[in-house]
């Protein structure tokens, strides 16, 4: 009996055993899934997942609407209005689109923030910081394509102004206005130019960018809030640690509280 | 002593590691419970911002009447009107905002790519700036009054940008005295004829004229155009058709404005020697 249940059990796992053989990725799932991290980690560290979240929001959105959009100086105003009023929940999906951009951007900023509160960009995660730098850059450079596309007086005129902006530029400002235009001013190529940027670009751009920050998220794993009596670094919690460094006797980040001759000379809090 | 440091650091990382694993807690289903939950959140978030950004504007909730959370769209794009107000989305405002500040020309450059530019570069250098390893935001004073007040700065940027008012044609024409005054065109009809058209037709929202006027195009201040002597037929041709006579100009024809009003315009331009 017990030799049939495993062999059943062995049947019903065979696919994921076949897909652990050929790829390991289930292997990678489970490392993923049931990885460890510090115990003391708390609500400050979803906001994280909270932007992926948004970023995704806006990857399914934007696709739909890609199929009803129609890029181009006499169509775009048009089909944004047809998504709007006569598509089926096609004013969900571009509101959710709309509003999705400024949560987004609210939440890196809200993100970024809870890093430099917690230190969390300092050794080992030095690079982690400079990917979230890109990201938040390639995330505004998204904010201000989108929003020419409806092709409404607004988006028009904020983009001439935007435009103008990065023609101020020395040196390299002239013809990085006119190639976001492709033209010397705003005209019928500058939209199609926007929406190739704002959906093929910026966006893959962004789907590497995240890829890399979650994986070196994964591999150094997240930190502790810099307060916590707990905190992953200090050592075993009963004094009896390979330091002989307990909770008491060290700081938040694992170095002794006593002054280090390590810290001493180093520059700016 | 930054040999102490690092290896002090890696020590520290190897105990990290250590404590994640003897006393960490796995991130299936503890962490990612909270993940979820904050994701389920922002996702109703999102959904709730664009049910009352469609569902407050009033009437048949189509149109470009303005609800709770502004218009479902503008009016169509036209090049060709004079008088729109730009305005970027809500978190460019401290960059528009940066341009006001920034008036004139030579230190335009500042404002719109300098500050942006050399905040970005800090961004990506704080990592290999602050490299002390206290994480502690109490024992981190220079770090945390930067953030501080550059949280401040960007609040009351963003704040004086969302609520700047530009000039409008109707304030802009009680300046046409004090202009005709300080140019000396005040005997000049055609002058004072087109000095009123230009306050009016939107230059301003592109130019500037005496300290009035927007310089966030990036077009040339005009208070002293016509000491370059130009012409008034120059000044004709160029308000027809500014790229024909300036090659790559952005500025929009003004050739619907008709002749007698361009050539009002035209002499207006020419009087404007620049103020004695």
């Amino acid at each position: 009996m017990a030799t049939q249940k495993r062999s059943r059990q062995e049947q019903i796992l065979y696919p994921l055993d076949w897909l652990e053989e050929r790829s390991g990725l289930v292997g990678a799932v489970r490392y993923f899934l049931l990885r460890n991290v510090p115990a003391d980690t708390d609500w400050f560290q979803t906001l994280g997942s909270a932007t992926l979240t948004a970023f995704l929001v806006q990857a399914t959105t934007g696709i739909v609407l890609a199929m009803y959009y129609q890029p181009g100086p006499t169509t775009a105003y048009a089909s944004i209005q047809h998504i709007t009023n006569d598509v089926w929940g096609g004013w969900l999906v571009r509101g959710m689109h709309k509003w999705g951009a400024s949560v987004f951007i609210i939440l890196m900023f809200l993100h970024m923030g809870r890093v430099f509160l917690f230190g969390a960009y300092k050794y080992p995660r030095e690079l982690n910081w400079v990917i979230g730098v890109f990201l938040l850059a390639s995330g505004l450079a998204e904010g201000f394509t989108g929003y020419l596309l409806p092709w409404d007086q607004t988006a028009y005129w904020a983009t001439t102004v935007g435009i103008n902006l990065n023609g101020t530029a020395p040196f390299l400002g002239p013809f990085i206005a006119q190639f976001l235009q492709g033209g010397t001013y705003i005209n019928p190529n500058t939209i199609s130019r926007f929406y190739s940027i704002h959906m093929l670009v910026l966006p893959a751009a962004i789907g590497g960018l995240i890829a890399l920050h979650l994986y070196l998220v994964i591999r150094l794993g997240v930190t502790s809030p810099p307060w916590s009596k707990t905190a992953a670094g200090l050592g075993p919690l009963d004094g009896s640690g390979p330091n002989g460094s307990g909770p008491n006797g060290s700081g938040p980040d694992g170095s002794p509280v006593a002054p280090a001759p390590a810290l001493e000379g180093s520059t700016s809090g | 002593m930054a040999r102490d440091r690092i290896v002090e650091r890696q020590r520290v990382f190897r105990q990290y590691k250590e404590d994640v694993k003897t006393r960490g807690k796995p991130f299936f289903p503890y962490a990612m419970l909270h993940d979820t939950i904050m994701s389920l959140v922002v996702v109703l978030v999102i959904i709730g911002l664009a049910v009352a950004w469609k569902w407050s504007v009033p009437g048949h909730h189509t149109g470009t009447a303005s609800g709770w959370l502004g218009k479902l769209y503008d009016t169509p794009a036209d090049p060709g009107t004079f008088n729109f107000v730009p305005r970027p989305d809500w978190y460019f405002y401290f960059l528009f905002y940066l341009l006001r500040i920034f008036k004139w020309p030579p230190s335009v450059i500042l404002g719109t790519v300098g500050i942006p530019t050399i905040l970005l570069l800090l961004l990506l250098a704080l990592p290999f700036i602050d490299v002390r390893a206290e994480r502690n935001p109490l024992r981190r004073p220079v770090a945390m009054t930067a953030a501080v007040l550059t949280i401040i700065s960007m609040g009351i940027l963003t704040y004086k940008g969302a609520t700047a008012k530009e000039a409008l044609g109707s304030e802009l024409i009680g300046k046409v005295p004090e202009w005709a005054k300080e140019q000396g065109f005040e005997k000049n009809p055609l002058a004072l004829k087109g000095a009123r058209l230009f306050a009016v037709t939107g230059c301003l929202n592109c130019h500037t004229y005496l300290g009035s006027g927007n310089h966030n195009l990036g077009a040339p201040d005009l208070s002293a155009i016509g000491s370059k002597n130009l012409g008034i037929f120059f000044q004709i041709a160029h308000l027809k058709c500014p790229s024909c006579v300036n090659h790559g100009s952005p500025m929009p024809s003004f050739a619907s404005q008709g002749n007698a009003n361009l050539t009002a315009l035209a002499t207006f331009l020419e009087a404007s020697k620049g103020p004695h």
